[in-house]
This record gives structure tokens, sequence and C-alpha cells, in this order.
């Protein structure tokens, strides 16, 4: 089963998407506030996808997900919001994320649909 | 000033007293035969110089001209000492009666008319003129065995001989007498060339004075050492000896002139000034005036704004006046005794001639009152336009808030719960008992959001504040802090929508910065409303220290206060807790 690391600031929406993901057949390997935790535990745990919300306290989601596709065997990454993907223009592409998801449409389906 | 006064009396007092001395002395005199002329002229001297000395300090006590006028009137009284019998006074009259005179009235016209030496040259030269006049006479008496006042004259013997050898006292006079003709030529020199630069309108005043006292000076120094050597009179003499006299005699009337001329000119001079003042419309129309009619370049005015306690100038922009020790000096114009502004000037004009700065500024001071409420109404359009660029950017800050409070709030909770509603949709059918437990985290997700919206709502305008008014919005603040929070004397009776809504967010603010950063154990909220202003102060026991300038709720606050005419003002000294005083006006009482 594919494993995912959740990078949300909020905890109420990292605990539903861990709960939505490993009903999708999913494995959380981990949860992530900031984007310099999702960095280091990308680092560390190599999960095969990354749910990356763009708004974090610290560094942007368009920097992280550079600074993690930057490399080989990076992990995919996928973008979430709970804005609109216009809003973001072509900052979602740029960033080196395989796609984005809208917060309320997240399901494992979604993912998968980006990612295979 | 009324010291001062006093000490004028006084000391016109002991010029007519001293007067009565030199009567006795020269009633007395075994050596003056006929007393009544010499003491008659003796007399008019000593009590014009004195008297016209004592008028001008009295009317202008920071010029030392008067006090050194009457320092020289009363310093001929030395003379009268010529009359005594004694041989150690006559002597002593002999020597300094002359000397302290011609001393200090050289001193007088050096620094006329502004009591100050101008120039260096000036500047040395007055020891010099108290070294010279006081030590020549001395020099000569001690050693000139034949000092005496005229040919073949009985009168008492030099009692300040020392050496018994005419030759030297012959050169000694020479030496002597050369050095006081080269010194009464400078000081001339310096009063011609001081009368000749004067400006057109000073000169009129000052050129009776400086031409007389030049002459006068020259006609004492011959006299004087005609008399001291003793070679005899002749009618020569007797013409030089009286000349001087009468020079003596006329100068404080010269003086006076002056002084009337003075007056006459700076009534003129005002005259001009304010026919100028018609004719000088625009800003900075009467700083050109003043400067002209008081003759300084740099003189600048500010306006007083009595609500804001402060001076700013014609733009309107704050200007501090000066210190009370420098160079410049500020004079207040006022109106009723009421202050409406002031003159910044150079100091020495303001101490030389009071008396015209203030008539020019009291001649002026309508004039600087309508430019008064120029600078004040620009004071108010600037910060109407500051506090208005402000409340934009307050406005833009508010929005930009309430966007991330909604997006970080009720938006992420709505987005958990229909993820969790989804959930609950798609194992309604396969497994009911964990769709319901997922039902009820959605419902407990759907509350949340619920109170993150009225608490969102409230910061934008409280409801409590529009259905029960100012007492029961400021009650519920209160109830909701994490503090004892003490609300007393709210007014009853409705204000303004716009006051009320500013008094409870002054509230609101104060009491979240107590609970975020005070430390304190208790709050009191008090407001009041007096002579149409509403007062708001929210006080605390806590660590003080806050600095007003540094969180931006509270400057957004005093700049939505300033909108409404109000003020802020927060007083924390470190431990002494802090007061947040909040001042708006509200229209008339019981309105």
């Amino acid at each position: 089963m594919p494993t995912v690391l959740i990078v949300d600031d909020h905890p109420s929406f990292r605990a539903t998407a861990r709960l939505l993901l490993e009903g999708d057949g999913y494995v959380v390997v981990g949860e992530a506030a900031t984007g310099t935790a999702a960095l280091s535990q990308a680092e560390q745990l190599r999960p095969d996808v990354v749910l990356l919300d763009v708004n974090l306290p610290d560094i942007d989601g368009f920097t992280v997900a550079e600074r993690l596709t930057r490399e080989g065997a990076a992990p995919v990454v996928v973008l979430c919001s709970s804005r609109d993907a216009a809003d973001f223009g072509d900052r979602i592409e740029r960033s080196g994320a395989r796609g984005f998801v809208a917060k309320a449409d997240l399901s494992g389906d979604a993912v998968r649909e980006l990612v295979s | 000033m009324i010291g001062l006064h006093r000490a004028l009396v006084l000391i016109g007092v002991l010029a007519v007293a001293l007067v009565g001395v030199a009567v006795v002395l020269a009633v007395e005199s075994e050596h003056i035969e006929d007393p009544a002329f010499p003491t008659a002229i003796f007399s008019v001297l000593l009590l014009s110089w004195t008297g016209v000395g004592l008028y001008a300090w009295w009317r202008r006590p920071g010029n030392r001209v008067g006090m050194l006028m009457t320092a020289a009137g009363m310093a001929t009284f030395l003379t009268a000492f010529q009359l005594a019998n004694s041989s150690l006074l006559f002597t002593f009259g002999l020597v300094a009666g002359g000397g302290l005179f011609f001393a200090i009235g050289a001193h007088m016209l050096l620094v006329f008319p502004t009591g100050r030496a101008e120039t260096p040259l000036e500047r040395r030269l007055i020891p010099l003129t108290y070294l010279f006049a006081l030590g020549i006479p001395l020099a000569i008496a001690m050693t000139s065995p034949d000092l005496q006042l005229e040919d073949g004259m009985e009168h008492p013997e030099n009692a300040f001989l020392v050496v018994h050898d005419q030759s030297v006292g012959d050169v000694v006079e020479t030496v002597g007498g050369l050095l006081g003709v080269a010194l009464v030529a400078v000081v001339a020199y310096v009063l011609v060339r001081r009368a000749l630069r004067a400006g057109a309108r000073e000169r009129r005043a000052m050129s009776p004075v400086l031409w007389l006292g030049a002459v006068m000076l020259v006609l004492l120094c011959v006299s004087f050492m005609f008399d001291v050597p003793g070679d005899g009179a002749d009618d020569l003499e007797e013409g030089i000896d009286l000349a001087a006299l009468l020079c003596f005699a006329a100068l404080p009337y010269a003086f006076l002139t002056g002084l009337a001329r003075t007056r006459s000119w700076r009534a003129g001079a005002i005259g001009e000034m304010l026919e100028a003042l018609g004719q000088a419309p625009g800003r900075g129309g009467l700083r050109d005036v003043l400067r002209d009619a008081l003759g300084d370049p740099s003189l600048r005015l500010a306006y007083w704004l009595p609500d804001r306690r402060t001076y700013v100038d014609a733009e309107g922009r704050p200007m501090p006046l000066p210190d009370d020790d420098g160079d410049r000096v500020a004079c207040e114009v006022t109106i009723d005794g009421r202050c409406i502004g002031a003159m910044v000037l150079n100091r020495r004009l303001a101490e030389e001639d009071p008396e015209l700065v203030r008539a020019v500024g009291a001649a002026a001071a309508l004039a600087h009152e309508r430019e008064r409420l120029d600078a004040e109404l620009r004071a108010r359009v600037e910060e109407v336009e500051r506090s208005r660029r402000a409340l934009v950017d307050v406005g833009l800050a508010e929005r930009r808030r309430l966007e991330r409070d909604l997006h970080d709030g009720a938006q992420q909770r709505l987005v958990a719960l229909s993820l969790q509603l989804g959930m609950v949709e798609a194992k309604l059918d396969r497994e009911p008992g964990k769709a319901r437990e997922l039902l009820a985290g959605a419902r407990t997700e759907a509350r949340a959001a619920l109170d993150d919206l009225r608490e969102l709502a409230r910061g934008i305008h409280p409801a409590v504040l529009t259905d029960r008014g100012l007492a029961a919005a400021l009650e519920s603040l209160a109830d909701r802090a994490p503090l004892p929070v003490e609300v007393e004397a709210v007014p009853g009776e409705r204000l303004p929508g716009a006051v009320e809504a500013a008094a409870y967010f002054v509230v609101a603010e104060s009491l979240t910065n107590v609970a975020k950063y005070a430390e304190a154990s208790h709050a009191e909220v008090r407001v009041g409303r007096r002579n149409g202003v509403a007062l708001i102060e929210v006080r605390d026991d806590g660590v003080g220290g806050a600095d007003p300038s540094r969180g931006t709720g509270l400057r957004g606050l005093a700049d939505r206060l300033a909108a409404l005419d109000g003020r802020l003002e927060v007083e924390s000294r470190p431990g002494e807790g802090t007061v947040v005083r909040a001042e708006v006006p509200c229209g008339e009482d019981g309105a």
C-alpha cells in the first residue's frame, strides 16, 4: 500500500485526512504542521506521496514542493488548499508538484488519480 | 522689577544726599573763596547724569548704558573732595574724581547704545580706559611735588607724594600725558566710526550722544592734562575747561533727545509696519513685515494651538520653541491675556529693546491671530488627511485579518465537516456503526465552526452593542475576560453609534492586551461623559511598561479615534500597571 505524509497546520484537517486516506487504502506514515518539519520528515520517512497544504506558517507550500521534488528519488507531491486552484495560477505547475486537490474534494481516489 | 525700582529710588536719594555733602565741603573749604559757582555746576552735573542714567536704567534694565551713566554721575561726587581741607581727601579727589568719571563715561560711550562692546577693539579699550584714567593721575600725584589746582592757589598738600624729585615728575607727566592723548584719540575714533556706521534711522537717535561724547572726551583729556601738571592758568585753558564742562552737562540731554527720537522712530516704524501689513497677504507675509520692522532677518513666527497645547509653524507642523539659554529667544504674543503665538528672534534684540519687541508684537497681534487660525486649519487638515490615510490602512488590515480568521477558522472546520460527511455517506450502508461515530465527530466540527463564526461576527460588530447598548456590551466583554474585570459607571443613555463602537473596541483591545501581557490580577473599566466628551478608561494592576507605539492594535484604535476627533493616551510606567484613556467627542450631554 502506498505511504503518505500529511502536511497541514490545522490539526482537525490532518485528523480528517488521515481517517479518509486510511479508509481509502493508504498508509499514513506521518504528519507535519510546518514546512520545515515536512522537509525533515520526508527525508526520514521516504513516503510515496506528500499531501501538502499551500498555506503553511513558515515556508509556503510551493517552496516546500520545489525542495522535495529536486532530488531523483523524490516523493510525489500533491498540493491542497481550501482555496480554489485558480487562485494560484501556474505556481502549482512550476513548483514541481504532481497536481492540486481542493480540500473539500479530498479522497483516496482523487489522490490516486493524480499519482498514477 | 519692584526690587530694581526701589534700588533706583535709593540711588536717586543718595545722589541728592551727596550734593548736600558737597555743599558742606564747599562751605567749609579753606582754599575755595567763592564756593557758589563750582558747587552749582557740580550739582547740576551730578544730578543730571545720575537722573538721566536712572531713567534709562529703569526703562531698559537689560541695557547697561543706564547703569553706567548713573555710575558716571555718582563718580563726579569724588571731585567734590578737591574742596576738602584734609590733604588725603583733597589728593584723592584730585586723582580719582576726574579719572573715574572719565573712565566710566568713556565705557558708557563705548557700549552706547546697545550696552555691549561690539568689536574686540572696543572690548580691549574698556579696561585700558580704567587703567589709564586712574593710573596716570595716580602716577603723576606720586611723583610731582608741585601738584596743585591753580597757580598760586593755597590748598592742602599732595598726600600721595612718594618721589620728591620734580624732574621724575616731569617725565611721568609727559609720558602719562602722551598715553592719555593716545587712548582718548582711539576712543574718539571708535565713537566716530560707530556714529558713521549706524543705520540711517539709528543714526538720528545715536549721533548726538556719540559726537558730543567724542568732543567731550577730547576736551576732558586736554583739560585734565593741563590741570594735573599745574602749568598755571591761562585763557585757553579756562576756555577748554568751560567747553568740556558744557559738553559734560549737555550729554545727558543729548541722550534724552536720542531716546525721544528713538520713540518717535519707533512709532514711525510701527506705523510703517501696520501699513505694510495691509499689503502683505499670503503665508509668510506677517513674518517678512516683522523681520523688516525689527531688523531681524532670522525672525520666525510660531502659532499656539490650544487644543494640542503646542506651537506650530505656518504650515501647521510642530515647532518647538528655543531653549532659554540659546541665542534665540521666544517672545509670547497675547490678545486679552490669551496666548496666540510667539516671535522667535535674536536674543540680543529682545534684551536690548524689549519695549520695541513688545510694541511690534502687540501691534501685529491681530494679523498674528489671523495667521494662527490659518495654521490651525492647516494642522487640522493635515491631521484629518493623516488619519484618513491611516483609516484606509486600518480598514485594509482588518479585512486581511478577517480573511485570515475565516480561512484558518470556520473554513477549515467546514472543510473537515464536508470530508467527514463524505465518509459518512460512503460508510452508511456497509458500516453503520462507523458512520454514526463519524457523524458525532462531524457534529462537533459543525459546532466549533459556529463558535468561530460567532466570535468573528462579534469582532466585526458586536450584536449586543447594537441591541442592548454599551453597558451590556462591556459587561459581556468583562464576563469573557480571563481575569476579574469591574465595569463602573457606564452612562445609561445611548451614545452615537460610532462613539459606542469606538468605546467598545478600546475596552476590548485593552482587555486583550491586559490578558496577554500585563500579568494583572484585576482590571477596571470606566466610561464617563463630561462636556460633550466621552471618556473611556481601562486600568489594570499589572506589570506596566506597555509601549503603545509597538502594538498595531492600539495604533489602529488611535487612528479610529482620531477620525472621530478623539484621542488615545496610554500611561504605563514599569511596575505601576497600565491605564488606557480615550476621549471621543459625543455631542451635548443629555442629547
